[in-house]
């Protein structure tokens, strides 16, 4: 470790708080920290987290993009374009001026949101390192050479070295974060959250039941049913697997809260109950709990089928037929969703 | 929903606690620390099964001499030509043309050094084709010391 006498950096006051999902984590902490009380669920919510897409054309490890949520920094966006809230948002292409902003940000004692590649972040666990490069976390010190890190998804604070920290911020491949850093300037005291809310259900609405694109949404649920069903016999039993047990893992692996994020969106309609005094979300939020009940069905099945411990009715036409449940599931929650919103002023 | 009865995989998280969203009895979501759901360790050690075998398929080639000791590296390290070239800043035909070991063995110190940094090993262990652990392993191994 380097003993050479850096810039101190005052510790900032952040308070780190655990959350299921990496990006509406950054968010709420964000939001948080700058007096505005905002929870997960409210900011996956508001910036219309919910999707479903099934992109065999997009290719992950050779293995067909899968995806329950919308693309990686939509949420921010939409948080960043709240009116009232200010974000400063900033990519380079220098690595070491992408530092020294980040230092000086943390100078002026600003918690800094950063887009950051997982593959390279020494304090993750060993087996979720993948090359995925859009994960956010907060940067909140400096001590010496490492960097005091708020990872949305960790229980607690942790470090990482400086050297480290630039390969992540520098991550290339898919959704290369280009060092990508945000921090919030302004924030209001109070928040009138019913249209936000109002909206952020509208956008969800819109994607999942009236995408015209047949991969995306409800239609999308029912297109990777009828695919899966045909990975035994196209791909070969061990490929199929293989494809299987992607679906899960983007399903339930760290950062969805589980089942695909149809959980964590529940929670956003409950508090949404309570924040508009409509007791009629909290019906939909039990319809969508089904839901993800579903989808948590379909992945303890495949998991059997993944390690050829199959029970007896355990097939791929018998995933398929689960995942239409969920697919049915959803296009009912969604209607009724739908047909909420029409009656709101 | 766990069933007891499932074999347990080792954490993949380490022993790190998660949050996820569960359901109480009131019916309403609540946040809860735990520990990961056991479908997901199944699948992520699925994953890894597929990776491993990968890199056995890899060190077997690069000991045959079928591909260079950079072959085993891009592997380990779960990257493509694609990724790679992305990463040293090099057209994608360059890396793949480095894969042959009788032009890897020609290349000159600079070249290597972008491979060197990337993949956090000395230029000695590239040139003489040893095969040292990806970078998620060698902070484990306490194989850090050659910066």
């Amino acid at each position: 470790m380097t003993k050479e006498p850096m810039g101190r950096i005052p510790l900032t006051d952040f308070s780190h708080l655990q959350s299921a999902h990496c990006e509406s984590g950054v968010a709420s902490n964000l939001l948080t920290h700058k007096g505005l009380a905002f929870s997960e669920a409210m900011a996956f919510g508001i910036g219309g987290g919910l999707f479903f897409g099934y992109l065999p054309f997009i290719r992950i490890n050779g293995l067909p993009l899968v995806t329950y949520r919308t693309a990686a920094g939509h949420i921010l966006k939409r948080i960043g374009k709240i009116p009232g809230i200010t974000m400063f948002q900033k990519r380079f292409r220098d690595r070491e001026q992408a530092m020294a902003e980040l230092d000086a940000a943390l100078e002026q004692a600003i918690p800094v949101g950063l887009q950051t590649g997982v593959y390279w972040l020494p304090y993750f666990p060993k087996a979720l390192r993948f090359h995925f490069n859009a994960h956010n976390l907060v940067v909140y010190g400096k001590d010496g050479g490492d960097y005091l890190i708020s990872d949305p998804v960790f229980p607690g604070p942790v470090r990482c070295p400086a050297d480290d920290l630039v390969r992540a911020r520098f991550a290339s491949g898919a959704l290369a974060p280009k060092g990508k850093m945000y921090y919030l300037t302004q924030v209001p005291k109070q928040l009138d959250r019913k249209p936000l809310i109002i909206e952020g259900i509208g956008s969800v609405c819109k994607s999942m039941l009236s995408s015209p694109f047949p991969l995306i949404g409800i239609k999308g649920i029912r297109f990777m049913a009828g695919r899966l069903e045909k990975w035994p016999e196209r791909l070969g039993r061990e490929r199929a697997d293989l494809h299987l047990g992607h679906v899960v893992r983007m399903q339930e692996e760290i950062g969805t809260g589980g089942g695909g994020f149809r959980f964590m969106y529940a929670a956003f309609l409950q508090e949404s109950a309570e924040e508009l005094q409509d007791s009629s979300l909290l019906d939909y939020a039990a319809v969508l709990t089904s839901a993800g009940d579903s989808w948590r069905r379909f992945a303890v099945m495949a998991a059997r089928i993944c390690k050829n411990r199959a029970q007896p009715g355990d097939s791929y036409a018998a995933l398929a037929e689960r995942i239409r449940e969920c697919g049915s599931l959803e296009e009912d929650f969604f209607q009724q969703l739908e047909q909420w919103l029409k009656q709101q002023p | 929903m766990d069933q007891p009865n499932q074999i347990s995989e080792s954490s993949i998280t380490d022993g790190v606690k998660i949050i996820s969203y569960v359901e109480n009895n009131k019916g309403n979501q609540e946040l809860v620390q735990s520990s990961v759901w056991f479908p997901v360790d199944v699948v992520n050690h699925q994953a890894w099964q597929e990776i491993n075998k990968q890199i056995e398929a890899s060190k077997e080639k690069v000991s045959t001499g079928r591909a260079s000791c950079l072959h085993y590296y891009m592997t380990a390290n779960q990257m493509d030509t694609g990724l790679l070239a992305s990463y040293t800043r090099q057209p994608r035909w360059l890396v793949c043309l480095h894969l042959i070991p009788f032009c890897f063995s020609r290349l000159g110190s600079g070249t290597l050094r972008k491979y060197v940094e990337i993949f956090n090993v000395s230029e000695d262990d590239l040139s003489h084709g040893k095969l040292k652990p990806p970078v998620y392993d060698q902070r484990a191994h306490g194989e850090n010391s050659v910066d």
